[in-house]
């Protein structure tokens, strides 16, 4: 059976893409373009893990990370970012993360990091 | 004196007002009477005058007081105070009102012309200075130099001579030279003057004759000159040119008043040149300032720019490698995705590079790669570097220990250098990296990477300040001078040492150590 993702970014073009790739390998995915959006959805869906997106207008993702984090305990999450070059101090203090992605990334980097750390479990 | 000189002469007794304004009329001076405080206010206030001779005891306004309105109203304006009713005490009074000097009745005509002849000078001389100082551009105060200083000495010619920047004397700005014959003796003149000069800072050197000093004897056409005067110029106790000041066989000899001006005049324009000086500093400073203000907007421009570029190029990479997935590996599409692809991975290590050094965050310490750090850097240079001719060479140790660094701010060091290098090697040349391990005499171990270049090299008496901020060689404009002092505050942070070494000709070696 599928696992069910969240993507969660304000740019249509990446979540179209990784919806794409991720689908193709039997992912189900939903999508928000806001991290309000996203929360709402959370509370009335399963979700195996999300992945967001660090700036989008309205909440900050870091704020909408922490969110999830408290709400869900068990979900994993993907951050995405393309502000920063390399990563130096954890992107969303106060929160561990179970993976992240600098923008541009490709479709394989996607699907092995979601199989990574959903395959396990 | 070319306009006549104006003066205001104020006495309650109109007898002793005429007399004083009729000798002073009869000595070519212009002069205007009133008889009490408040007349002598009302006419400074509506006319302009050099100078005001005012009795102490008159009705109404006294002459103190009327001293203090009036330099209230032209605080460049001379007044002499005469009276015949006055003590030490109300002498002291005047003077600290600004009096020029004062004057005890009854007195000789002789005296009065005298001390007028004085106050008048030193209000000449007081406009000069003014001129002087109000022309903090080089190019007018060499003018207004040579304006006065041929007035006052009642000079038929004159010249300033300044080294050109091959260091050979050229005229500057002449007056009464408008023959280039002449012109040229009075260079060639000047230019045996500073050969002679010995650095001891002279006033002023007087030749009386030069055509028939021995010294001079052999140059042409000096001997139209009856005294030449030089006023040596001194920058930083160094000589910095000279003035000739010229009187011809029809004037007279200098006066020993003369050289005391002269003095005077020289030691003005002395103070002047190096506040012009000081002004050109500080123009280059500030546009220097400018500069380094724009490379840091352009580092947050790029930084923002940056970011907005990853999400589309994000949106590229997916959806030409998703269209790539059901595309026969044997089509043209299929290689044209691929030069998408590739091209994405292009723009993304540009972007990475440029991120890392428009990012000006404080320092953060983590365990760093040297060769790591240095490839990357080199990565964003490499283009660059092919433009110019750049060769690169690499000759990294392996197995390198990790230091405890900032990765962007060593970057940043690496990029300067680099940079720096390719400035300094116009016609292209090889630019060599190395790092290597060392242990210093305490048993520390430390990383050395050293940075060369092949180009121009650096002047040993500069080379000690090329760490300094704002020092630059680069023209302005080009360089902040801020680059390798940026350098050395992230070294320090880091704990490390940075050395610069260097032959001219022989290109340059930078020298980096970092505590493992």
């Amino acid at each position: 059976m599928g696992k069910k993702i969240l993507i969660v970014d304000d740019e249509e073009l990446v979540r179209n893409y990784v919806r794409r790739a991720l689908a193709s390998r039997g992912w189900e995915i939903s999508e928000a373009s806001n991290g309000i959006a996203a929360l709402a959805l959370l509370k009335r869906e399963d979700f195996d893990a999300v992945i967001c997106d660090l700036k989008m207008p309205d909440m900050r993702g870091e704020e909408v990370i922490k969110r999830i984090r408290d709400m869900l305990p068990a979900v994993k999450i993907v951050a995405i970012t393309g502000s920063v070059s390399n990563i130096t101090r954890p992107l969303v203090p106060g929160v561990e993360l179970d993976g992240f992605l600098i923008k541009p990334f490709g479709i394989d980097e996607i699907r092995d990091l979601l199989e990574k750390i959903s395959g396990g479990g | 004196m070319t306009t006549k000189a104006t003066i205001l002469v104020v006495d309650d007794e109109p007898q002793i007002a005429e007399m004083i304004s009729a000798s002073l009329l009869a000595h070519g001076y212009a002069v205007s009477v009133v008889y009490d405080g408040e007349q002598a206010v009302k006419k400074v206030a509506a006319e302009k005058f050099d100078l005001v001779i005012t009795d102490i005891q008159m009705p109404g306004m006294d002459g103190i007081t009327a001293l203090g309105e009036m330099k209230k109203i032209d605080p460049e304006l001379e007044v002499i105070i005469a009276t015949g009713h006055g003590t030490m005490g109300t002498a002291i009074q005047s003077m600290r009102k600004g009096a020029f000097d004062y004057l005890h009745k009854p007195f000789e005509i002789k005296e009065l012309l005298a001390v007028v002849g004085k106050a008048l000078e030193k209000r000449k001389f007081n406009d000069i200075t003014r001129a002087i100082f109000s022309t903090i551009k080089p190019e007018e105060l060499l003018r207004v130099t040579i304006d006065s200083v041929t007035r006052i000495l009642k000079a038929e010619e004159s010249l300033l001579v300044l080294p050109d920047k091959e260091g050979r004397p050229r005229v500057a700005v002449s007056e009464g030279l408008e023959e280039e014959a002449r012109l040229n003796s009075r260079l060639a003149l000047c230019d045996r003057m500073m050969g002679r000069l010995d650095g001891s800072a002279k006033p002023f050197i007087l030749v009386d004759e030069p055509a028939k000093d021995r010294s001079f004897s052999d140059l042409p056409g000096i001997g139209e000159i009856k005294c030449a005067l030089f006023l040596p110029l001194m920058e930083e106790n160094r000589p910095a040119g000279l003035i000739n000041i010229n009187r011809t066989q029809d004037g007279e000899y200098f006066t020993e008043d003369d050289l005391q001006r002269a003095k005077i005049f020289g030691s003005l324009v002395n103070l002047a040149l190096r506040n012009s000086n000081l002004y050109r500093q500080l123009q280059e400073t500030q546009s220097q300032l400018i500069q380094a203000e724009k490379m840091s907007a352009l580092g947050q421009l790029a930084g923002g720019l940056a970011h907005e570029i990853n999400n589309p190029l994000s949106g590229i990479l997916g959806l030409t490698q998703l269209v790539l997935e059901n595309t026969k590996p044997d089509s043209q599409t299929f290689t044209d995705l691929k030069d998408i692809e590739k091209a994405v991975f292009r723009c993304k290590k540009i972007i990475v590079s440029l991120l890392s050094f428009a990012r000006q965050e404080k320092t953060r310490m983590e365990p760093v790669s040297v060769n790591e750090v240095i490839e990357e850097t080199l990565t964003l240079c490499a283009r660059q570097m092919e433009l110019k001719s750049v060769r690169i060479t690499r000759e990294f140790a392996q197995g390198l220990p990790m230091v405890n660094g900032d990765y962007q701010q060593l970057m940043q060091v690496f990029l300067n250098l680099f940079t720096n290098a390719r400035d300094a090697m116009p016609e292209g040349g090889e630019l060599a990296v190395s790092t290597s391990l060392l242990k210093d005499p305490a048993g520390r171990e430390l990383i050395m990477a050293t940075v060369s270049d092949t180009g121009t090299g650096i002047k040993p008496e500069i080379l000690d300040s090329v760490f300094d901020p704002f020092f630059t060689t680069k023209p302005v404009g080009k360089g902040t001078g801020l680059g390798l002092s940026v350098c050395l505050g992230i070294i320090n942070r880091h704990n490390g040492t940075i050395k610069a070494h260097s032959r001219p000709g022989s290109g340059t070696t930078f020298t980096i150590g970092l505590p493992v």
